[in-house]
């Protein structure tokens, strides 16, 4: 259990910098997922069930204090699909290796793909948008600029494994 | 048991984590009211529509029966109220019938119906529900919406037999209505009645309509009896043969009205003293 608690001050720490900081780097309307980010790092690193849990939790969240005019309960639907997505990438062996490299980026950039594919396409209905323009306007946009983020953590893990 | 089923769930538990968050989700998904939820709804309404609509397809042995029972039944139901309201529209058209007839007519009608009927012997006779304590009394005509029946010949408290046209003993004071010949209506046992006693010369002729005559003594003048169906010369007599169709179709006959009519006792007597 002990070791559980940096990663849940971790994730706190990751969805307060989420709701306050990352707006500031938005690109027009676009901002990178950090807590998705985060999700796929935990579930990378201790497998299906902590990414699933850890998911379901943060999406909650992100939920409930996204105010009325959020969907209560789609942020947790489609972050469990993506913490549960990202645990088949888990190998105990092969934690660092996995974050410190290429593949981390090729993980999220999947995982993103089908959080924000399934996500926007939700949170778009009735909007007038189409599926495609949903997906070219806000998930490809999303999940490029998450992949870009992911690349701080994969340098870092791969500094780590240099050393 | 039990075991084997923990088994299952520790050998699966990922996807019954996943399971059961998705659930949770999803669930919780459902209580918005959003724009999107709503958009979802509808889809969602459709795809069930479709898929059951699919799904009807395959035979489901259980609920097929039980609605082929359903389906019974109520064939059943509406087949017996078919059959009701069948037989109620033609108690109506035939009441409406017998309605006129009362309308038009000048003497007080009692409706009846006939619970027994004989048409099997040489006298016929029919029962009918009414009786003295209706005002039934021997001899009273008894009539239909078409015509002639004939007259009641035994009467109790709530009963009384009517002796009907098919009957040797009936005898029945007639004319033809377009020429005015007269003639005795009787029954020989055949299917038709006979107009006797019409001389070979007396204009008769197919079609015509044969009512009750003035001479009756036990019916009223005007009376439909029947229609002429055929003349012919008898051979060696002064006389013609005329079968008349009667009137009434006995067989099909399920209500009758008992004519309030009496004849006249001193025009009886005189007759009788005459003879």
């Amino acid at each position: 259990m002990r070791r559980f608690l940096p990663d849940l001050a971790l994730s706190l720490l990751v969805l307060l910098v989420q709701t306050t900081i990352v707006q500031f780097l938005a690109i027009q309307t676009i901002v990178p997922d950090l807590v998705l980010l985060w999700i796929i790092a935990l579930a990378v690193r201790r497998g299906q069930i902590p990414g699933t849990i850890a998911g379901f939790a943060l999406g909650l969240i992100q939920d409930l204090i996204s105010g009325p005019d959020g969907m209560l309960g789609l942020a947790a639907l489609a972050k469990t699909m993506a913490g549960f997505a990202a645990g088949y990438f888990y190998n105990e062996n092969k934690t660092i290796q996995t974050l410190g490299s290429y593949r981390f980026l090729l993980i999220t950039a999947g995982v993103s793909a089908l959080h924000n594919i399934f996500y926007f396409l939700i949170v778009l209905q009735g909007s007038g948008i189409s599926w495609s323009g949903s997906l070219l306007a806000y998930g490809v946009p999303t999940t490029a600029y998450t992949v870009a983020m992911a690349l701080i953590p994969m340098f870092a893990f791969a500094r780590k494994q240099l050393s | 048991m039990v075991k084997r089923l923990y088994d299952i769930v520790l050998l699966l538990k990922e996807y019954v984590v996943v399971a059961v968050f998705l659930s949770v989700s999803v669930f919780l998904l459902a209580f918005n009211d959003t724009p999107q939820m709503r958009e979802i709804r509808a889809y969602a309404i459709v795809a069930v529509g479709l898929l059951q609509n699919s799904l009807s397809v395959l035979p489901n042995y259980l609920n097929l029966r039980r609605e082929n029972e359903a389906l019974r039944e109520l064939n059943l139901a509406l087949s017996d109220e078919v059959s009701r309201l069948r037989e109620g529209k033609l108690e109506n058209l035939r009441l409406r019938q017998l309605l006129n007839l009362k309308e038009l007519g000048e003497h007080r009608y009692t409706g009846a119906n006939i619970v027994g009927k004989n048409l099997q012997l040489l006298r016929n006779t029919i029962t009918l529900d009414v009786g003295e304590n209706e005002g039934v009394q021997v001899n009273m005509p008894i009539v239909s919406e078409r015509g002639l029946v004939g007259k009641v010949i035994s009467t109790t408290g709530h009963y009384s037999i009517g002796q009907i046209l098919l009957n040797k003993d009936v005898r029945v004071s007639a004319k033809v209505q377009r020429s005015r010949v007269d003639g005795i209506v009787r029954w020989d046992g055949g299917h038709d009645l006979l107009l006797q006693n019409v001389a070979r010369t007396d204009d008769v002729q197919t079609g015509d309509l044969v009512i009750t005559s003035d001479y009756s003594a036990f019916f009223p003048k005007g009376i439909k009896v029947g229609v002429v169906s055929e003349t012919r010369p008898l051979p060696g007599s002064l006389f013609q043969a005329v079968t008349v169709k009667p009137a009434v179709d006995f067989t099909a006959l399920e209500e009758v009205f008992v004519m309030q009519f009496k004849a006249d006792s001193s025009r009886t007597v005189l007759e009788q003293r005459g003879r």
